[in-house]
């Protein structure tokens, strides 16, 4: 059973259909158009719109599964993927989740508990303190660690509930902004501090590991593209500009982090590296959204492996077996309006054109005519290209987006262009600071009407 | 072997947009769809001292021979609560065979096509934007009947000037303070413009739990699966044309070892049983169709 919706469900059900596994697709009644209910063998509605309702509506979901009869659960990113319960639950009712188990879902789901493990086994990272139990402590810690920093959920993501600390002054404040917001958005208002590193490259590790031991990594990626609170919007491997020893030390990092966890099926490191130093930060234990680009450059199919461990087959492969080969860039295309913020848009696709040709992957759930709900996120489309090297990738990535048309809404497509036409992306010097910094501050904005093909 | 028909659907009783609603779902049991035209509000051919008519004609796909499809369009007006020969000749449905395939017949309870087909407007317009073959002959309608066919659009709902809006805020108004009275209907006719005001009788089912609005005269109520599960009737089950006098337990939601009752949710005849005793349910999986009222 998919227990998701749009680009994601639809990716697991083609990896599905390659193996020959049967599928059956969950959908909200705002999702009942939607391509992957078309597409999967069977589908049942779960509930209304609003996520809460539906995609995250565990006894709806686990009860389509049993009717249906199905043997095992994907979660896809987001909604259950990393909730260690639903994991759990999964198994009480003998369906087996894809992904790793519930024990080690729920120690890296705890940001300031699993960076304390994991530098137990070696690897460093970011100075920080463990989580606070009050303001006090919270004091303490900041001027041990040292100012400026930043104040983070433990059991956060998607840069909510954090909070930048540049002064003592500033922490009560900030204390008391970042636990609200962490006890609003994940139910769990506790925080700890982390030095704030100074314009920091986002590299993450994939890994993937089967259930007798075996683990290998299929390379970094450049995630340093991001809009404002942290949202990812262009990512790239192998990180460019990275000297071969700080890239083998990520590597090593990421394979001893899981090694140390146990880490089954397939999972992500995420580092945050300045100048020669790399720091962990945090461990996504789900396939993640730009898991394309590793794809292409390892010809590999991720989702068929974590399906294929999660039956207990095991990797078949060691780590010298992977080879890199070429460069690949992916944009995420997202309903928005890049001036007013990124506001997200809802409204309907009256039209549509994907590229294609040499090096062009597009992983959407878009169709002429498909509305685009308002409950969830507003990612459209993954347009991915690959190349020999990075300048053929970033030219056919250019290509490909001159040839996109999405028509009824406003998109990123221009400032995808914009960013990829940047002194800044074509050296491959960029950190997480670029977008905020240059593209909003000096108003180079792109423009936001729908466009029109050339 | 399939065959086309045109149907044409018209409603000037009650909630006509919602009895048209239900025309669709049941004309999509007789065959299969394949185009609607656009709604039209039309002046009333014939007793002209009606409200206006919502009218629309429906091209539909079909396996029935054409008297079985006649008898399927007169059972769905009963169904959907037509009143014969009442006082105002207000209709909830009206549903008109107009074609069947270029088949022409002429017997007492069956013509093809419709007599009166070519010299109404509110079939002909409806009709001629499914089927070009019949624009000559709208366009040789007199200028009188088509300007009483007008196309219902969307704008001039959501772009209603501040005039009307405000005289329909004193109307409703005037209907809640009428409710107590025996006045059944209040309609205001302006040019181009319509405001239908109903205040109905005091309906015999309240509102429930659910959310089910209280019920006007007549209407057709959909009871769905509001969870995921397999769904299990009653014993003794209950059968189409049971009247329940009250609200009833029909049956059971089974899901993750918990059976939470699906109920009634009031008094009503049962129309239809859609949903088989030990079917897998989705959310809002319709289970049984009850005619509520009368």
């Amino acid at each position: 059973m998919i227990a998701n919706r749009g680009e994601i469900a639809l990716r697991i059900n083609r990896a599905c259909q390659e193996l020959g596994v049967a599928t059956v697709a969950i959908y909200s009644e705002a999702d009942r158009e939607s391509l992957h209910v078309r597409q999967a063998d069977e589908a049942f509605c779960v509930g209304p719109g609003p996520a809460g309702r539906s995609y995250l509506n565990i006894p709806n979901i686990i009860s389509t599964a049993l009717v249906t009869g199905c043997d095992a659960v994907h979660p896809g990113y987001g909604f259950l993927a990393e909730n260690a319960r639903f994991a759990e639950i999964c198994s009480d009712h003998g369906l087996t989740f894809i992904g790793p188990k519930p024990s080690v879902i729920a120690l890296m789901g705890d940001k300031a508990t699993a960076k304390r493990i994991l530098s137990e086994a070696g690897v460093a990272t970011t100075p920080g303190s463990d989580v606070l139990a009050s303001i006090e402590e919270a004091y303490e810690a900041a001027r041990s660690i040292g100012y400026p920093l930043l104040l983070k959920a433990t059991a956060g993501g998607g840069g909510r509930g954090m909070r930048v600390v540049r002064e003592p002054g500033d922490l009560p404040r900030a204390y008391a902004g970042a636990t609200a917001e962490a006890e609003a958005s994940f139910k769990d208002g506790r925080v700890y501090l982390e030095r704030l590193i100074r314009a920091p490259r986002h590299i993450e590790v994939q890994v993937l590991a089967d259930e007798f031991g075996n683990i290998v990594h299929l390379g970094e990626r450049d995630c340093s593209v991001q809009k404002p609170a942290h949202q990812k919007i262009i990512e790239e491997t192998p990180a460019p500009h990275l000297p071969a020893r700080a890239r083998s030390a990520l590597h090593e990092m990421a394979l001893a982090a899981a090694r140390y966890v146990g880490y089954t099926n397939a999972g992500t490191l995420e580092f945050l590296v300045s100048g020669d130093d790399a720091y962990f930060m945090e461990m996504n234990t789900r396939i993640q959204v730009e898991h394309p680009v590793t794809e292409m450059v390892y010809n590999i199919d991720l989702v068929k492996e974590q399906i294929r461990i999660a039956s207990g087959e095991p990797l078949g492969y060691v780590q010298r077996d992977l080879v890199v080969r070429g460069h690949a860039i992916e944009c995420r295309i997202n309903a928005e309006d890049a001036r007013s913020n990124f506001a997200p848009a809802a409204g309907t696709v009256s039209k549509v054109v994907f590229p294609g040709g040499p090096g062009i992957r597009v992983d959407t759930h878009l169709y002429a005519g498909a509305t685009i709900p308002p409950y969830y996120d507003s990612m459209l489309a993954k347009v991915v290209a690959f190349g020999d090297t990075r300048e053929v990738a970033i030219a056919r990535m250019e290509r490909a987006l001159r040839e996109t048309l999405i028509e009824g809404v406003n998109t990123t497509i221009d400032i995808c262009l914009e960013i990829l036409e940047s002194r800044e992306f074509r050296d491959g010097r960029y950190d997480i600071e670029f977008i905020p910094n240059r593209i909003l501050a000096n108003g180079e904005a792109a423009s936001i009407s729908p466009r029109s093909l050339r | 072997m399939t065959q086309r028909a045109y149907v044409g659907i018209g409603s000037n009783l009650g909630d006509r947009l919602a009895n048209l609603d239900r025309a669709f779902d049941a004309l999509a049991r007789l065959g299969r769809i394949r185009a609607a035209s656009s709604l039209y509000r039309t002046r009333p051919w014939g007793k002209r001292d009606q409200p206006w008519f919502l009218n629309a004609v429906v091209s539909i796909e079909t396996k029935l021979n054409a008297r079985s499809l006649l008898d399927g369009l007169r059972q769905a007006e009963d169904e959907l609560g037509r009143e014969r020969g009442e006082r105002w000749a207000a209709r909830t449905i009206d549903l008109d065979l107009l074609l069947y395939d270029d088949l022409e017949i002429t017997t007492p309870d069956l013509r093809l096509p419709h007599p009166h087909l070519h010299e109404r407007a509110f079939v002909l317009v409806p009709l001629a934007e499914l089927d070009k073959r019949f624009e000559v002959m709208r366009d040789a309608l007199p200028p009188s009947e088509r300007a009483g066919v007008v196309r219902v659009e969307r704008e001039s709902v959501i772009g209603m000037s501040e005039e009307l809006s405000a005289l329909r805020e004193r109307l409703t108004a005037l209907a809640r303070f009428l409710e107590e009275s025996d006045v059944v209907r209040v309609r205001v006719e302006r040019a181009q413009d319509e405001i239908e005001l109903s205040v109905r009788a005091r309906p015999a089912i309240t509102q429930s739990a659910a959310g089910v609005p209280a019920a006007p005269a007549s209407r057709v109520d959909t009871i769905k699966a509001d969870l995921v599960g397999i769904f299990h009737a009653s014993r003794p089950a209950a059968v189409e044309g049971d009247v329940l006098d009250g609200d009833r337990e029909l049956g059971y939601i089974e899901a993750l070892g918990i059976r939470t009752p699906v109920h009634s949710l009031g008094a009503g005849r049962l129309l239809s049983v859609v949903t088989a005793d030990g079917s897998p349910v989705e959310y809002g999986q319709p289970l049984f169709l009850l005619a509520r009222g009368r």
